[in-house]
């Protein structure tokens, strides 16, 4: 009886605001996709960001590929639970993506976000989409505390069907932004703040 | 004795029994180590081999897959059975790799530069220091950075890394859910047992508490569990031959009943008849007890198989009991008989007490004293309990037919000698081998058993049972120093694919020179600043972010070398305290290997070495211990033989009746063994005991054939027991041949077809069957 009610409830509460579930459908990809990108990332332990440029690869669900191409040569390549780093001559290094929880919470969101799969991506995060002037952003906020316990949440930015920015806000304060598309040519603001980042994200 | 006076003295004798069994059972330690049934180790490398063959590690290991449910519900499950495994005193380790090694245990953490191998090639200088901190730069610009910004202030070099990688098995299963997950969706877990691998009784109650185990855990309905390993597969194995035995003794016991009635036609005869052997067995039991404490599950297997000859004592006496006489006349007529028949045997017997072969020596004390105490039995205890009215068999014309039948039988002279000479030629021209020294041929496991054995071993990189590294040395750390030396070897084997992996004891723990080697090479507190100071120039990191660092290293200066004793008390000390085995004085290291592909390219360290490393092949190490131990039951029971002879002869004194008694015995010992060997069965200690057992029963029918005798009715007495006990040997171990289980068969088979043998050249050779054999002998 009490189940009987329970049930559509949790179903409601699983279900992302439709008008994201739209967004979401929208922003699935072709397999395979790949776009250019500029990563700032924020290191409490670093005096100051590090900036990457490179490619990311999308091949379908679980497989994903991130090339670095600048400042030096590292391809990590994701393909179910295996992770390989390559560095420029080194011998590849393997994990198992279960060594790393964060990892693969993120790489559950990737998937689902390039998958166009709002309902997957809903059994992750809390989603929230916020329209502004130049597009729109994504929030997503993982539900599970403890595999994540690095992820505070996981926004993107964009405009129309392309997204323009993926940024990951880390609990210890560390933060990763990735210019995307034509963003990822785009002249960085000096000195690169997360604000500044963000206010280049949103323009129109 | 009255019919009341009798049923009372039958009930109290049961009774008695009973209470005695009951006491047996609760004092008596049967040990099922195959180890103890041995030639005891003459050395210590044999101490080590013994304790290896039944006690080395990857003997206990039970190997387990959980199939059948979802991915989620496995990784709980996997997690429910090793949580209740580690909760259980009858196992020592559980494992399905959620235990994460990265996390460096906090004893082992400051000794982290004397257990790397890093400062073996380098120095902890700027040009060092400047790479590692340009890639640690990189690390934290990778997806997987988040892991590594907790240890980077105190580990910029990443030694827990590097020793974590050190650690970890190179053949793991894939981890899902924080569990090994197959790629068949099975998940994999390891259990090693306390007991060893070849106690199968204790092998059985872990198997039980772990399928238990599983069973109590929430959604296990939904799912499988699987095990295998090898003491899985012994516990199995001995489960059904027990089966299999108590099956066929069901069967053979009934026939037993029916073929006594049918020779005496009385039923109280049934409640007799098992009571001597009964009595001898506990008596044998009690013995053991206070002898030796404690006895081995195959002394009693091989003990009872030997006390079969007991069963002939009763059979004896019904059989002789005499028209118009009191119920002892018969037995006083046998007696003498009987009484040289166990008698010689005991003496026999004797000779295994003089093997020095703890097994064997068991197996003396049980059979003598059971042999003693049957016979006692059947001569004092069990005429008056009798039934008052019997048929005197001499009236049966049945009887009366056959021994005249067997009176007119051939009996050409050179009978004996021709089937002597067949059968030197079967053994002769017999195929090889003429010796099974694979205890575990006669029980064989299921090939599909061993198929999936092979699988989840390989899945989980689980060490080889039949192959062991083993290192000798004066200490426990000329053992490590050892393996040191041998390592780059060992790397060469790995890639060339002689073997998978090698646990070297050097992978856990360097031996203290290796340690302080690398601890003088630790710079001290104002170089270390410098050269970090200079490689950091230009990088991005925050000020004192590696103070830590410096304070680690400066302390790791001062430490004193961790020694094995130390290194045993952390978390993988087990694993290093199983390999390092101390033997009177002298050390062993037992590396475990994985995946032997070339054991020849192996064996060839010994030569390298000058022999302070070998490979162990357990298998062939072992079938080595049951040749030698083969070759001490057969001094004994050449021993026997002799003995034998000497006590019917001395008994007789009389050569050539004594020639008549032995010769058919010996003869038919020899065609038993000659037919086996033609049909190209190789002979086991199971063989040797059943032939033992068979000229034991031989031995009565050539002294009761060849006894002489006042009439014609007492030689017919005879000739019934002899049939009544042929028929009954050839019945019970005729059941016991039709078994699939190899060591029944052998058994079975070996014992009816003596049986069958002893008869045929007893009526040939020992029976008197005219006066003309009475003058002949008294001339």
């Amino acid at each position: 009886m009490t189940f009987g009610i329970l049930l559509p409830a949790l179903l409601l509460a699983a279900t992302p605001p439709p008008d994201a579930a739209d967004l979401i459908a929208r922003l699935k990809r072709p397999v395979p996709a790949s776009t250019a990108y500029t990563e700032v990332r924020f290191v409490h332990q670093l005096t100051r960001p590090l900036i990457l440029r490179g490619e990311l690869d999308y091949g379908g669900a679980d497989k994903l590929g991130k090339r670095v191409d600048a400042p030096y040569r590292e391809t990590t390549t994701i393909s179910g639970d295996n992770v390989t780093v390559t560095r420029a001559d080194r011998t590849p290094k393997h994990f198992d993506l279960e060594r790393a929880p964060e990892l693969k919470a993120l790489m559950g969101g990737f998937s689902a976000l390039l998958g166009g799969d709002a309902a997957a991506l809903a059994t992750l995060y809390t989603i929230s989409l916020v329209d502004n002037t130049g597009g729109w952003t994504l929030t997503l906020t993982p539900h599970d505390a403890a595999p994540s316990a690095h992820l505070r949440e996981f926004v993107i930015d964009g405009a129309g069907n392309e997204p323009h920015c993926f940024t990951l806000q880390q609990a210890n304060g560390d933060a990763s932004v990735m210019l995307l598309g034509p963003l990822a040519a785009a002249k960085l603001p000096q000195p690169p703040t997360t604000a500044a980042l963000a206010t280049l994200c949103r323009a129109p | 004795m009255s019919g009341r006076g009798r049923l009372v003295g039958i009930t109290l004798w049961w009774l008695a029994l009973a209470l005695a069994a009951f006491a047996v059972q609760h004092t008596l330690v049967v040990n099922n180590d195959l180890r103890s049934f041995m030639p005891p180790p003459r050395n210590a490398d044999q101490k080590v081999l013994m304790d290896e063959i039944g006690d080395g590690p990857a003997s206990r290991l039970l190997l387990m897959a959980i199939s059948g449910a979802p991915p989620e519900k496995l990784a709980a499950l996997s997690r429910g059975l090793v949580h209740s495994l580690r909760a259980d005193k009858r196992f020592t380790q559980a494992v399905n790799g959620s235990e994460s090694l990265i996390q460096l245990d906090a004893k082992l953490l400051p000794y982290r530069y004397l257990l790397s191998p890093t400062l073996d090639r380098a120095r902890f200088d700027e040009p060092f220091l400047r790479e590692q901190l340009e890639e640690r730069l990189q690390d934290l610009g990778s997806p997987a950075a988040s892991s590594l910004e907790d240890i980077l202030p105190h580990d910029p070099t990443l030694e827990t890394l590097a020793l974590a990688q050190r650690w970890t098995p190179r053949h793991a299963p894939a981890l899902r859910d924080g569990v090994w997950i197959s790629s068949h969706e099975e998940a994999l877990l390891i259990a090693t047992t306390r007991a060893p691998g070849l106690d199968t009784a204790a092998q059985a109650e872990a198997i039980a508490a772990l399928r238990a185990a599983f069973t109590a855990l929430p959604d296990a309905a939904a799912a499988k569990l699987t095990i295998s390993g090898p003491g899985y597969i012994g516990a199995q194995i001995a489960a059904s031959t027990r089966a299999e035995a108590e099956r066929l003794s069901a069967i053979g016991t009934a026939g037993f009943a029916i073929l006594l009635l049918l020779a005496y036609r009385s039923a109280s005869i049934l409640a007799l008849v098992a009571l001597p052997l009964a009595s001898g067995a506990l008596a044998g039991l009690a013995a053991l007890v206070l002898v030796f404490g404690n006895v081995h599950g195959i002394t009693l297997a091989f003990g009872f198989t030997l006390l079969g000859v007991a069963q002939e004592y009763p059979l004896r006496v019904f059989s002789h009991r005499r028209a118009g006489s009191d119920s002892t006349a018969g037995v006083r007529g046998v007696w003498p008989l009987l009484r040289l028949a166990i008698v010689s045997a005991c003496i026999a017997y004797l000779a295994f007490l003089a093997s020095g072969v703890p097994g064997l020596q068991q197996l003396a004390v049980f059979t003598i004293v059971a042999l003693l105490v049957a016979g006692a039995a059947t001569r004092w205890l069990l005429p008056p309990l009798l039934p008052e009215r019997f048929r005197d068999v001499a009236a049966s014309p049945l009887m009366q037919r056959a021994q005249r039948w067997l009176a007119a039988m051939p009996r050409p002279r050179a009978l004996p000698w021709i089937a002597l000479a067949l059968a030197l030629l079967a053994l002769w021209f017999a195929p090889a081998p003429l010796w099974q020294n694979n205890l575990a041929a006669l029980a064989p496991a299921p090939p599909a058993e061993l198929a999936r054995e092979g699988k989840l071993r390989a899945a989980l990189g689980a060490p080889d049972v039949r192959y062991l590294l083993v290192l000798h040395a004066d200490s426990a750390d000329a053992v490590l120093q050892l393996s040191e030396r041998i390592s780059a070897q060992v790397d060469q084997w790995i890639s060339a694919h002689a073997v998978d992996d090698v646990e070297l004891p050097s992978r856990w723990l360097p031996s203290m020179e290796t340690q302080r080697s690398r601890q003088a090479r630790l710079p001290d507190r104002a170089t270390l600043t410098a050269a970090l100071d200079a490689a950091l120039k230009d990088l991005p990191f925050q000020p004192g972010l590696f103070a830590p660092f410096i304070d680690d290293v400066e302390a790791a200066r001062d430490l004193s070398p961790l020694s094995p004793e130390v290194f045993e008390h952390s978390p993988f000390g087990a694993r290093l305290a199983a390999m390092l085995v101390e033997r009177d004085g002298k050390w062993y290291g037992l590396t475990a290997l994985d995946g032997v592909h070339d054991p020849s390219v192996l064996a060839g360290i010994a030569a390298q070495t000058g022999g302070a490393v070998h490979l162990l092949d357990l298998k062939s190490a072992s079938e080595t211990l049951v040749a030698q131990y083969r070759t001490r039951i057969l001094q004994a029971l050449g021993v026997a033989f002799v003995l034998l002879v000497l006590a019917v002869g001395l008994a007789f004194r009389n050569a050539r009746r004594a020639w008549h008694v032995l010769a058919p015995m010996s003869l038919a010992t020899l065609l038993a063994i000659a037919v086996l060997r033609a049909c190209g069965v190789p002979l086991s200690l199971f063989h040797l005991v059943a032939v033992t057992l068979a000229a034991g029963l031989g031995l009565h029918y050539a002294l009761f054939f060849e006894r002489p005798v006042a009439d014609a009715d007492e030689a017919r007495r005879t000739l019934h027991a002899t049939l009544v006990c042929v028929a009954a040997a050839v019945l019970v171990f005729g059941l016991l041949a039709t078994s699939a289980e190899p060591v029944l068969r052998a058994i079975g088979a070996t014992v009816a077809l003596g049986v069958a043998f002893h008869f045929i050249l007893s009526t040939q050779m020992a029976m008197r069957t005219d006066s003309t054999r009475h003058d002949r002998d008294a001339g």
